[in-house]
């Protein structure tokens, strides 16, 4: 188990390796589907057998795979391994294939192993490379809006680190025995005295992550930039360690109401504003961001309200929510990628395919959707979070048959070249893994077949569904007379505010350029023995 | 034997301490005699000598876990002077002669002695003097008296200076004036606090003095001056903020490989000083309030340092100003590791971690930035988009060099701001956690200024590529601060040898 958790780790570092001789490197596409796939095995076996922890002294890195770790890291290693065959394909019809190709493995990797890392240090490092080397992803075409993307991309994921660096050097402190295993600094935090100034930094850094409003802006520009392979695994597996940084660093047995409630109101508001304002998208990866983003605000949520109520069962019901979505919003960024290779009435399967995907978002009954949805049921309750929790559920219906309207209006015009056949294979197979993998993990985790075919139950996921499936036509029909809001909406706002940023800048150079000078330089020199001379008296 | 008396008794091992100092020096007398090609082939054969000797008795006080001590002559002092290793003279001894060694061969086709000439001026020059400066950090790392340690400061500088006008370009020897002139007021103060400590306690030995300032029942008030004008001079060599006119000119307008040596390690060599002299001579002055100063200058020095750097239009001014920005860091070694607790310890840690990976990154960056320049003829940010393309190994090193600057695991740069971080939770000073944090952020800022238009694949017309032998160079460096990043406790341990036998 060591050995294959190790080797789930290191493989994508391996095929990296290759990169160094120019021989190897025509050869390395290839093997970005085959690259994920130790990951995968070493998830299954967790899931197979207990949780397991071992230690990897010669790179001071602990590893460890728990059930929300297992089936986070099962999923979104064969979202990564679908995605190399895609991005194997998509290489040939690109340059800067190199570049691509690097930053694909290092993010792989860090993606990967950020759901097996059990220490804090080994955690922010797999964490960083999650996030830093999709840069290249996401600024791969040389365009000004994919360096944009990229830039404001960079900048809330360095935030993201600094938050997260004070968070998990509070952390430590508060762990008397000085150990850095997640396990025993989160064992010590409930007694710590920094305990509030942990969570709250820790948890601003994740939520910079899986961008909850007001800080979401990045992810549409980013994910409009990205080629479509890239878009599709960042979007599904590489913001879910945003959600994995949750699942292990928030106390969720010790309640903590008031930043529980904050992080689910803060949740349920990105839910209905990633809706509201992916409505006004006409981009469908657009759109698609905005999903993710009122996607994340119901993680957000349901784990706010498990913290508020220290209730234990809410990471298992948010990985169980979030491994759905790893999919779903992986399988609808290639489907994106293969329709706009296809012309019209050619379109008509992968349509269908689609729209039982996407409608799985909002909870379509049978389809893995839907179980999802009955995962964080209970986390939720019946009260006002429950409610919320389905409106938004209709909402994202409705966002949802816009998405398939755009994305129908996106097919080819003239016949293109002939589609790869690894595009098509790629979408179908995370297509069906997100219909039907969630089944074998809601099995997995002790639920029942009669439980999600009672007509209670069936009736609780169409309900929503219908809702915003009875509202779509109007929206069809009307919506398109609605303003629309480019991607990214505020960031606009938060680029002129940064940029008048600049004008400190201004001054310190002026100031500098004083401080600089010859009689400045003399006085500060005299000064400075002086008051130190006295401040040590 | 007491601490003191163990202190003024050369030990086993302790002869390696003056190998370490005569090497270059004998090495440099040899240079000039010889002359010619002969000065290149004598220095680069000393540097893995060299090199071997530092790491014996980088070994031998992590071995002993006690400093090495070398009394010259058998004359005790106050009448003789010792020479003496701890922790981190010896970890600063390994440093220079691993970035001195790199800096030498990277140098080879800049100074080599053009073939058809018996000899010429600059790689003579060159060559003699970066070994006249290893030598000087050398006696800056071991010597055991102030005055020895004033000598050296000097000869640090004396080799320092030329080495910024190699060329002889108006500017270079503009900056190098400049650089001259304000060290040399740096000297002065030095002196003078030197003189007034002499007056008051009649040793400059810094165990016999750091006695005579802790048994004084009343502490000499020539001893307060004396701290603050000491440490103004050596500031002014350390170039902190405000005190940094010269370093921009100077660092940004040398050769390359001067330049890594002037930012990684000679900077340090005063700041060792500052070090030496609040921890080991004066630790009972060490108040609260001139601590604080001095975390305040370095703190301004992060903030300023990292905002220029953001608005540099040229690659090696942009490194330069980062110097500025990350000696900042040293300086909060000074509130946060003053006293006996165990987070005095670890900030400790943290402080020579920071002057440990940055020596590495800063090295292997300037060095890529002198490849840069090489290939392209200039050094302006911005027109290196697509440079990655063309240089690729030299910009991955030089993105490693950047990560460890912003504090990115794995890296000495991250050990470095975790252990000051935690110092800074566990004393309760808040205040200097949020600078390191911003200037992690500007770090980031000035590294993706250079880094993200690099990878564009836009073309680049490049006169000729780096050996890949040069480029190997510079990668070492950059992976010599990622691997700090993974140093074993035994590491840290080693760190702490010497301190805590002079802490109250």
């Amino acid at each position: 188990m060591t050995a294959l958790l190790a080797t789930g780790l290191l493989a994508p570092l391996v095929l990296l390796a290759a990169c160094l001789r120019p021989a190897w490197r025509p050869a390395v596409p290839a093997w970005l589907a085959v690259a994920p796939l130790p990951a995968l095995a070493a998830a299954l076996m967790a899931l197979e057998n207990d949780p397991v922890a071992v230690e990897l002294p010669w790179l001071r890195l602990a590893l460890a795979l728990d059930f929300p770790g297992a089936i986070l890291l099962g999923v979104s290693a064969l979202l990564w391994s679908a995605g190399g065959l895609y991005a194997a394909a998509f290489l040939k019809r690109t340059t800067a294939t190199l570049r691509f190709v690097v930053c694909w493995l290092l993010t792989l990797s860090g993606s990967l192993g950020v759901f097996m890392a059990d220490d804090l240090v080994g955690f922010y490092l797999l964490f960083a490379l999650a996030s830093l080397p999709a840069y290249g992803l996401i600024a791969h075409d040389d365009e000004p809006t994919a360096w944009r993307a990229g830039a404001i991309y960079t900048a809330f994921t360095v935030l993201s680190e600094a938050f997260l660096l004070m968070g998990f050097v509070l952390l430590a402190a508060g762990d008397p025995t000085g150990s850095l295993r997640i396990g025993d600094v989160m064992a010590a935090l409930p007694q710590s005295p920094w305990l509030n100034g942990a969570v709250t930094l820790t948890a601003i850094g994740f939520v910079l992550k899986i961008g909850l409003v007001p800080v979401h802006g990045w992810m549409p520009l980013a994910y409009a930039a990205a080629p479509v392979p890239a878009a599709a695994v960042l979007s599904g597996a590489g913001v879910k360690a945003g959600v994995i940084g949750f699942l292990r660093f928030l106390p969720f047995d010790s309640a903590m109401p008031v930043a529980g409630e904050l992080l689910a109101v803060l949740g349920f508001f990105s839910a209905f504003y990633g809706v509201a304002i992916g409505l006004l998208q006409s981009r469908p990866a657009s759109v698609l961001a905005y999903s993710s983003i009122s996607q994340m605000g119901v993680i957000a949520a349901v784990l706010g309200m498990g913290l508020a109520a220290g209730n234990d069962s809410a990471p298992i019901a948010g990985s169980l929510y979030a491994a759905h979505h790893v999919l779903a919003k992986g399988a609808l960024f290639l489907a994106i990628g293969v329709i706009a290779m296809t012309t019209a009435p050619r379109t008509a399967p992968t349509l269908f395919l689609a729209t039982l995907v996407a409608l799985g978002l909002g909870g379509l009954p049978l389809t893995g959707g839907a179980l999802a949805k009955l995962a964080i049921k209970e986390p939720l309750g019946n009260g006002l979070a429950g409610t919320l929790a389905n409106l938004s559920a209709a909402a994202t219906t409705l966002l949802m048959v816009h998405f398939l309207v755009r994305l129908a209006r996106s097919a080819a015009h003239e016949p293109p070249t002939v589609i790869p056949q690894a595009f098509l294979l790629s979408w179908r197979l995370v297509a069906l893994a997100a219909l039907f993998v969630p089944w074998l993990l809601y099995l997995a985790s002790s639920g029942t077949v009669q439980a999600v075919l009672a007509p209670g139950a069936l009736w609780d996921a169409a309900w929503p569904v219908v809702i915003g499936a009875v509202l779509a036509p109007a929206w069809v029909r009307w919506g398109s007379h609605m303003p629309r809001i480019p991607a990214g909406d505020v960031m606009g706002t938060i680029e002129r505010v940064f940029r008048s940023s600049y004008a400190i800048g201004v001054a310190m150079e002026r100031a500098d350029h004083m401080l600089r000078r010859w009689p400045a330089a003399a006085c500060s020199l005299v000064a400075i023995a002086v008051v130190l001379s006295a401040a040590t008296i | 034997m007491s601490a003191v008396a163990l202190a003024l008794a050369t030990n086993p091992g302790g002869y390696l301490l003056v190998l370490a100092i005569v090497l270059p020096v004998v090495g440099m007398l040899l240079s000039l005699v010889a002359g010619g090609r002969n000065a290149e082939r004598i220095a680069l054969a000393l540097m893995p000598a060299g090199l071997g000797i530092a790491l014996v008795i980088a070994f031998g006080v992590w071995r002993e876990q006690a400093p090495l001590v070398y009394i010259l002559g058998g004359w005790a002092p106050p009448l003789g002077i010792a020479l003496r290793a701890d922790g981190f003279s010896a970890v600063m001894l390994v440093t220079a002669a691993l970035v001195v060694a790199a800096a030498g061969y990277f140098a080879r086709p800049l100074f080599a002695t053009p073939p058809q000439r018996a000899e010429a001026r600059a790689p003579l020059a060159f060559w003699t003097l970066l070994q006249g400066l290893w030598a000087a950090l050398n006696m800056v790392f071991l010597g055991g008296d102030l005055f020895n340690l004033y000598v050296a400061l000097e000869l640090l500088t004396f080799a320092a200076v030329p080495l910024v006008c190699l060329d002889g370009r108006p500017e270079t020897l503009r900056a190098a004036l400049r650089y001259l002139l304000f060290a040399l007021i740096g000297s002065v103060f030095y002196l003078l606090g030197a003189a007034l400590l002499y007056g008051s306690y009649g040793t400059l030995d810094i165990v016999l003095l750091a006695e005579g300032i802790r048994a004084a029942p009343v502490v000499a008030p020539a001893t307060f001056a004396a701290g603050g004008l000491m440490t103004a001079g050596l500031l002014a060599k350390t170039a902190l903020f405000p005190l940094h006119l010269w370093l921009p000119p100077a660092h940004a307008n040398a050769p390359a490989p001067a330049s890594a040596v002037l930012s990684a390690l000679v900077v340090k060599g005063s700041f060792f000083l500052v070090v030496r002299l609040w921890f080991d001579v004066m630790p009972g002055l060490a108040s609260d309030a001139a601590m604080g100063l001095l975390g305040a200058l370095g703190s301004g020095a992060i903030l300023f340092g990292s905002v220029l750097a953001l608005r540099q239009r040229r690659l090696k001014l942009l490194i330069a100003y980062s110097t500025i920005a990350q000696v900042g860091y040293l300086f909060l070694m000074f509130p946060l590791a003053a006293g006996s607790e165990p987070w005095n310890g670890q900030a400790w840690n943290g402080g020579v971690m920071q002057a440990l990976s940055h020596a590495f990154a800063k090295a292997s960056m300037f060095l890529a930035a002198g490849l840069v320049a090489e290939s392209l003829g200039h050094d302006r940010i911005a027109d290196l988009r697509g440079i990655g393309h063309a240089m690729p190994m030299t910009l991955f090193a030089f993105g490693l060099g950047g990560l460890s600057l912003m504090g990115l695991p794995p890296s000495g740069g991250f050990t470095a701001k975790w252990l000051l971080l935690q110092a800074t939770v566990e004393g309760g000073q808040w205040f200097w956690a949020a600078i390191v944090l911003c200037g992690g952020l500007l770090a980031g800022g000035y590294v993706y200024r250079v880094v993200a238009p690099a990878l564009a694949a836009s073309p680049l017309d490049v006169r000729a590529s780096p050996s890949r032998g040069r480029e190997g160079i510079v990668l070492a460096l950059a992976i010599a601060a990622l691997l700090l990043g993974f140093a074993p406790p035994g590491f840290l341990g080693l760190l702490q040898v010497g301190r805590a036998a002079i802490v109250p």
